[in-house]
């Protein structure tokens, strides 16, 4: 079952254009491509993008059932997300750069000084 | 009495407030400090004795009625209280706290706070045991002279003291946290049982007194569980063999004082839970088993007693003859007969005194000669005649040599070992008990590994031709023989050693009352003492001892 | 002669007047004057002084260079003695009831064992009878002589003060082992003793020999302790007492009116008691199995030779049997006396044969030691108390002045003790008297006619054909052994006389090699041959003794002499026992004799059985009497007194007691005889029949080649002591070695820290999951997401 045939059967039934579950759906779907590329890419920095990805995934589920049961503290919580998120991200790219520095590299699996 | 418990809380609170003291204050303070709180400690100890009513010796006295209560949805209260044997033990400690301090005097030179703070911290840990009448109180307390003895050994002791502090702590801790186990579970057991036949049941409580008669009231099944969950706890701490093997690592690395404690008194904690705990506790457990744990002392005797002899560190020696000789105290505690339990108390004390004073003369010549090997060292008695002499005196009262305080608590447990479960002609020397004249035949035989391995270490640590280590130089602040302070130190254990050889009357008198409240669990009218015939028992746990049940569930 | 003819009419014609009586008497107790009490006191304060004189003023006393710890000792023993005595005076008398003395409570505890009250008490009290004073008449006078001779041959000694305490402390502990009137007091002295013979046998404690003596001698005896302490508390499980006052009174009570053992004579402790204490008392007093040590014990200074491993402290183990003869006698088959008997002969022929072939002048009066110790123990096998009593008072006295005249010796000729090297001392200057009281003990230990050794010796050695076989079985045999034995006595005893005392002038000085105490320190020497005597064999000058020596050697072989008195004299009804006889008359060593022969005492002894019948509890009569009745072993009422009426034993048809003044005195004699064709000088010393003239050689010396390899094993001891180093301390060493191994390797290493590895190696088997790579731990959340959903799948389907 593709995704664009998931969709179709939605909306043929004649369903509300968007209810939670197609904003369930939908992050669902960003949450999935983000795990895979944070497992599949080795490169650094989109690795990094890849855990934004599920950030934002999150953050969708967190709006959709704010707005679902209408609670707005979902949605604050989302902002505070988004705030923090861009904090990490600076902070983040600083440390990738910083370790490209070192060893000249953006490959994840060059690092693995935490082995036990 | 309200007012007298004050003392016993202050033996507890002024040495734990001194030792707080010590390592706020400076290095060059630190011993006089530890000296005048322990030296208060011994005369709170002379004071709890002068108010402690002797006539009335099996009862617990000087204590707080209900106690503090510390948790009270638990039941765990602060209660104290010390009767006989405890006033006994704790006059012990309170004897050896300033003797440790003053012998350490040259033997530490750095990092005093920590070790004079340590040191005085361990003595209320220790009172706490004697004087707690709250199971968690003793445990807390049993458990807390893990902690400066730790440090003891492991920041002073000797080499290899990372791994004996370690082996230490983890050893006992582990036994204990089964103890623990099996006392929780009384209380549980407790917690089950109807108020109306047994005070203080149906809720959370840790009285002693109340968890003794819920124990006694288990079935034997279950009282069997609750004693080897007790033995495993407290038998690592006694040592009894097989588990005995942290003592001799941890008397060989900790510094002379940490020797003298452990020997001294934290060895008795275990014999004296033991005394408190598995023997009222579960009376016909023990009565099912007390030959197996007999059997376990008497090899723990010979056997350690033989591996003595090969030794070649001298404080190793003596660390097993500890192992050995404490097998002869469990095996009195198990003959389960006024005898044999006098004996096993008088042990706890004897044992404390002599073989601490003969850890404190190793420590004395080791800190002139810095090594205990017998390989390097020879004939010492030409150099150091007065130190040998007390090193020949304290092996004669480890060796049990009548007159000295050893040969009191050693017959003791012996002959209550014979006439335990034996049959006079008249029914008039033997008496009530799981053991017998061949336990005491084959411990006997301990007598002679005794006078071999102790004289092996005389005739070649103290007499025989002259040797001293290699390039050997005496300087240092101690003369060749003994100083007066260490002579001092000597003299002050001499002392009771022959008080008590000659007089043991002293203690056995006293000793006598709360002895035969234990004694008249097995023998006496003890409404308490689990039987079959007990209504409440069966009603609880109806067990089906059938070999056909228990094979069933050992199937399933 | 005309009292000994008495004696003998005595002996002859009491035959026969036994039957009806307990087996021996029970003596009732009363208070005594508490100043007795005093007797072990003194030596202990003694020892105490010097104790403190060591501490306080080392430099002083210890160079020896004063001999004020010596008069000190000495001082307090002589009153000691004087205490003993005035208290045997006035107490002095058959059938008087023993003293008891408490000086103050011990081990006293009592207790309620559920169906009623049990105590066990063993106070600090003494209790005097006959046995008791006759044992601390000689041990406080002997005592105090050998100490005045040690203040002369200690003289000089580094450890001058050290000796005198622990020589207090010796008298102090003998004291409480005759006199306790509980036996843990009797066990405190046997300790005591004990530990006194170890510091003064390791008194030169750099000499490695002297340590390793000093060390098996309290090993050895520990072995014996430990069979004494299991009689001990046997007894004490038995009777409930360990008092002796008590427990004779309940053994006593167990006999009935015929003398018969009751039911406890059926019950295993009958014979398990007195073979246990057995044990013990063959430790002390060096039988067979255990006598190893007392020929080691030598190392230790000759005082302290003559009085603890010669004159008293190995006779305790006879006094402990003498004392306990009550429960030997318990045994209705006595087992354990038949055990002393054959183990007293056989260590006395064993000992002897040593003997023979020792050159240590010292070493073969130790070995005689342990012979004669076997003689007393045959004699109480024999059951003649008396007789064993009687030989270790005269014994005391020789043997000590035969050790102290052998101390001499080696005190003038500088530790000089090889049989080979000294001759003629008789004719040196300064010599005489040590000859004389050489002379005097010898003839003593050989058992010449009319001398004390002789008549305590043949006391035993007529028993030994005058018990029944029926009683003691083949005691004739084990009597013709110890004849036997006797003559060889006499010809090692002689051996050393002829060659040591007579014969050409001849010495070498000995090496006293072992110079214990000069040492680096440069103090003064220790032994007084190097003050006086020159070292250099070319000048060398014996030392001979001084006046305290030679005013003890003359007392001390006058005793010897003296000794054979109580032989004759007896203010008893018993005279054929003498004056030990009437002692033992009053104590519970009294046995009155099976064959029913000289015993007048007759009713007085049987009032001495509680008047009342004693009403056994009714457990008691009931269980082991029937459950025994049953398999038919108790005694009927019958059976036991058939001691009273078996046939007196004799000796080649005639009365042993006649007999055996002649038969004794002609082994002594040949023994006598071939020692001086052997070893004896040419001329009226060597009895005409010897023929040497040079020191070192004899007529033995061609004889023994003929004789195989049995002299070298005699002079090596038959390897006893080889045998037990193989059998008992290396298996014991190599178990040790063993135990050390398995507690390092299984239960230390395998077990605690193989327990203790677990935790360890399970974390280290799942370590390489933190490889340190992001991707590892972002697969791992992924797979572990992964799993949560596909749980909550699971689940919610």
């Amino acid at each position: 079952m593709t995704i664009a045939s998931l969709a179709q059967d939605t909306i043929a039934a004649g369903m509300p254009l968007a209810e939670l579950y197609h904003y369930l759906f939908v992050a669902g779907v960003l949450f999935g491509l983000g795990v895979i590329g944070f497992l599949a890419r080795r490169n650094l920095i989109i690795m990094f993008l890849c855990t934004e990805m599920m950030f934002q995934a999150a953050g969708i589920t967190l709006i959709a059932f704010s707005k679902y049961h209408f609670n707005p503290d979902g949605e604050v919580f989302v902002i505070f997300v988004l705030t923090i998120a861009a904090a990490e991200a600076a902070l983040a790219l600083a440390l990738v750069v910083l370790l490209f520095r070192r060893k000249e590299t953006l490959d994840a699996s060059a690092w693995a000084m935490l082995k036990g | 009495m309200g007012v007298l418990a004050v003392i016993l809380w202050s033996l507890i609170l002024i040495p734990a407030a001194a030792s707080v003291l010590i390592a706020m204050r400076t290095e060059k303070s630190a011993q006089t400090v530890a000296m005048i709180s322990s030296l208060i400690g011994v005369v709170l100890a002379l004071v709890a004795a002068a108010q402690f009513d002797w006539s009335n010796s099996g009862a617990m006295q000087l204590g707080t009625e209900s106690g503090i209560p510390l948790i009270p949805a638990l039941g765990v209260t602060l209660s104290t209280g010390v009767d006989a044997i405890a006033l006994w033990l704790i006059i012990l400690a309170a004897f050896l706290q300033p003797l440790m301090v003053w012998g350490s005097s040259t033997a530490i030179n750095e990092n005093k706070r920590s070790y004079y703070g340590w040191l005085t911290a361990l003595f209320p840990a220790m009172v706490g045991v004697f004087v707690a009448r709250d199971l968690i109180f003793f445990y807390a307390c049993f458990e807390l002279t893990l902690v400066p003895m730790y440090v003891l050994i492991s920041s002073f002791g000797s080499t290899n003291r990372k791994k004996a502090a370690t082996k230490f702590f983890l050893y006992t801790f582990t036994g204990s946290i089964i103890a623990l186990a099996g006392l929780v579970y009384v209380a549980v057991f407790n917690l089950n049982l109807d108020p109306a036949t047994f005070a203080g049941a149906g809720e959370w409580n840790f009285d002693i007194a109340v968890l003794q008669q819920a124990a006694q009231a288990m079935p034997l099944g279950q009282q069997g569980l609750v004693l080897f969950a007790m033995m495993a706890g407290f038998a690592v701490k006694v040592p009894l063999f097989p588990v005995h093997t942290w003592l001799p690592l941890a008397h060989t690395e900790a510094p002379t004082a940490g020797s003298v404690i452990l020997a001294g008194v934290l060895l008795k904690l275990g014999t004296y839970a033991i005394l408190r705990f598995v023997v009222p506790f579960a009376p016909d457990a023990v009565l099912e088993w007390a030959w197996l744990i007999a059997v376990f002392a008497i090899v723990g005797i010979v056997y350690a007693g033989l591996i003595c002899w090969v030794q070649r560190d001298v404080k190793k020696l003596v660390a097993y003859s500890s192992v050995s000789h404490l097998g002869f105290c469990i095996l009195g505690l198990f003959a389960l007969n006024m005898t044999g339990l006098q004996g096993s108390v008088l042990y706890m004390i004897n044992h404390g005194l002599s073989t601490g004073a003969l850890f404190f003369c190793i420590g004395m010549m080791y800190e002139r000669y810095h090594t205990r090997s017998f390989n390097d060292l020879g004939g010492l008695a030409r150099k150091m005649p007065i130190w040998a002499f007390f090193m020949g005196f304290f092996t004669m009262a480890s060796v049990g040599l009548p007159g000295l305080n050893g040969f009191v608590s050693e017959f003791l447990c012996l002959i209550g070992t014979f006439q335990s479960g034996a049959d006079g002609i008249d029914g008039i020397g033997g008496t009530f008990g799981p053991l017998g004249p061949w336990y005491a035949a084959i411990a006997g035989s301990g007598m002679i590994v005794a006078a071999i391995y102790l004289l092996f270490m005389m005739g070649k640590l103290v007499f025989g031709p002259f040797r001293e280590p290699d390039g050997y130089e005496h300087h240092g602040p101690l003369p060749e023989d003994l100083s007066p302070r260490e002579i001092g130190i000597c003299v002050a254990l001499a002392v009771p050693c022959l008080v008590l050889g000659l007089y043991p009357k002293l203690i056995t008198d006293s000793l006598e009352a709360p002895l035969q409240q234990t004694i008249d669990i097995y023998t006496g009218e003890d409404p308490a003492l689990a039987d079959a015939n007990n209504p409440m028992t069966v009603a609880l746990v109806p067990v089906d001892r059938t070999p056909s049940v228990l094979f069933e569930e050992a199937t399933r | 002669m005309q009292e000994l003819a008495s004696n003998l009419m005595n002996i002859t014609t009491l035959l026969g007047a036994s039957g009806g009586e307990s087996l021996f008497t029970y003596q009732e107790s009363s208070g005594g004057p508490g100043w007795l009490g005093l007797i072990p006191v003194l030596p202990a304060i003694a020892a105490l002084i010097c104790l403190l004189l060591l501490f306080l003023a080392r430099k002083g006393m210890a160079s020896g260079k004063s001999r004020g710890p010596a008069y000190l000792v000495l001082g307090f023993l002589a009153l000691s003695f004087i205490l003993t005595l005035s208290g045997f005076l006035m107490w002095n008398g058959q059938g008087k009831p023993a003293w008891i003395v408490t000086l103050f409570d011990w081990i006293n505890i009592t207790w309620n064992s559920g169906d009623g009250e049990q105590s066990l008490i063993a106070n600090f009290g003494f209790y005097f009878d006959g046995l008791s004073f006759l044992w601390m008449l000689f041990v406080t006078f002997l005592g105090s002589m050998i100490c005045l001779y040690a203040s002369e041959y200690m003289s000089g000694d580094k450890g001058y003060a050290r000796f005198f305490a622990a020589f207090g402390l010796f008298v102090a502990s003998m004291s409480c082992l005759v006199l306790g009137d509980n036996l843990v007091m009797l066990y405190l002295g046997w300790e005591g003793v004990g530990l006194c013979s170890y510091m003064l046998i390791g008194y030169f404690y750099t000499k490695p020999e002297a340590v390793a003596a000093a060390k098996k001698a309290f090993i050895v005896n520990r072995i014996g302790d430990l069979g004494l302490a299991l009689g001990l508390y046997l007894i004490y499980t038995t009777f409930g007492t360990v008092q002796y006052d008590e427990l004779f009174r309940a053994v006593a009570e167990r006999t009935d009116a015929a003398g018969s053992p009751l039911d406890f004579a059926t019950m295993w402790q009958s014979w398990a008691i007195p073979c246990l204490l057995m044990i013990g008392a063959f430790g002390k007093s060096a039988q067979f199995p255990l006598y190893v040590w007392l020929p080691d014990a030598m190392e230790g200074p000759t005082p302290v030779s003559a009085l603890i491993h010669a004159a008293t402290m190995v006779t305790a183990g006879v006094y402990m049997i003498a004392r306990m003869f009550p429960l030997f006698l318990m045994d209705p088959d006595l087992h354990a006396l038949h055990a002393v008997a054959w183990i007293g002969t056989f260590t006395a022929l064993l000992a002897a044969t040593i003997g023979m072939a020792q050159f240590d002048i010292k070493r073969i009066m130790a070995y005689s030691t342990v012979s004669q110790l076997g003689y007393m123990f045959a004699g109480l096998g024999f059951l003649t108390t008396t007789g064993g009593a009687y030989h270790v008072f005269t014994h005391a006295f020789f043997k000590a002045t035969l050790f102290l005249a052998c101390g001499a010796v080696m005190h003038g000729f500088a530790g000089q003790l090889d049989l080979r090297k000294l001759s003629g001392l008789w004719s040196q200057p300064g010599w005489r008297i040590t000859s004389v009281a050489m002379l005097v003990g010898c003839i003593n230990l050989a058992g010449l006619p009319l001398t004390a050794g002789y008549f305590s010796k043949d006391m035993i050695l007529a028993e030994a054909f005058y018990t029944p076989d029926s009683l003691i079985h083949f005691s004739g045999l084990m009597g013709w052994i110890l004849l036997f034995t006797a003559g060889l006595t006499a010809y090692y005893t002689f051996r050393v006389f002829f060659r040591v005392f007579v014969g050409p002038e001849h010495y070498e000085p000995g090496d006293e090699a072992y110079d214990h105490d000069s040492d680096e320190t440069g103090e003064e020497s220790h032994h007084p041959v190097e003050e006086h005597g020159d070292h250099h064999a070319d000048h060398f000058h014996p030392h001979p003794p001084g006046w305290a020596i030679n005013l003890v050697l003359s007392v001390l072989a006058i005793g010897s002499i003296l000794a054979a008195i109580p032989y004759f004299v007896s203010d008893g009804n018993d005279k054929s026992k003498g004056w030990v006889g009437d002692m033992l008359y009053s104590s519970s060593a009294f046995y009155k004799s099976p064959a029913g022969h000289a015993d007048k005492h007759g009713n007085e002894t049987a009032v001495l059985v509680p008047a009342d019948p004693v009403v056994l509890p009714a457990s008691f009569a009931d269980e082991p009497a029937a459950a025994g009745a049953a398999k038919g072993k108790v005694p009927a009422a019958d059976a036991w007194p058939v001691r009273d009426q078996v046939e007196a034993g004799s000796i080649l048809g005639m009365d042993p007691h006649k007999a055996m003044y002649y038969i004794s005195a002609v082994f002594g004699l040949i023994g006598i005889l071939i020692a001086a064709y052997l070893h004896g000088p040419k001329g009226p010393a060597g009895l005409f029949i010897g023929n040497r003239t040079q020191a070192a050689t004899s007529r033995a010396d061609a004889l023994l080649p003929k004789l195989g390899p049995l002299p070298r094993w005699a002079q090596n001891k038959w390897y006893v002591d080889e045998f037990y180093e193989a059998t008992i301390r290396l298996p014991l060493w190599v178990f040790a070695n063993i135990f050390h191994a398995i507690d390092k390797l299984l239960i230390d290493g395998a077990l605690v820290d193989g327990i203790s590895s677990l935790p360890k190696a399970f974390a280290r088997s799942i370590r390489p999951l933190q490889s340190g790579v992001l991707h590892s731990y972002a697969a791992g959340m992924a797979a572990g997401l992964g799993i949560i959903l596909l749980v909550v799948w699971v689940f919610s389907l």
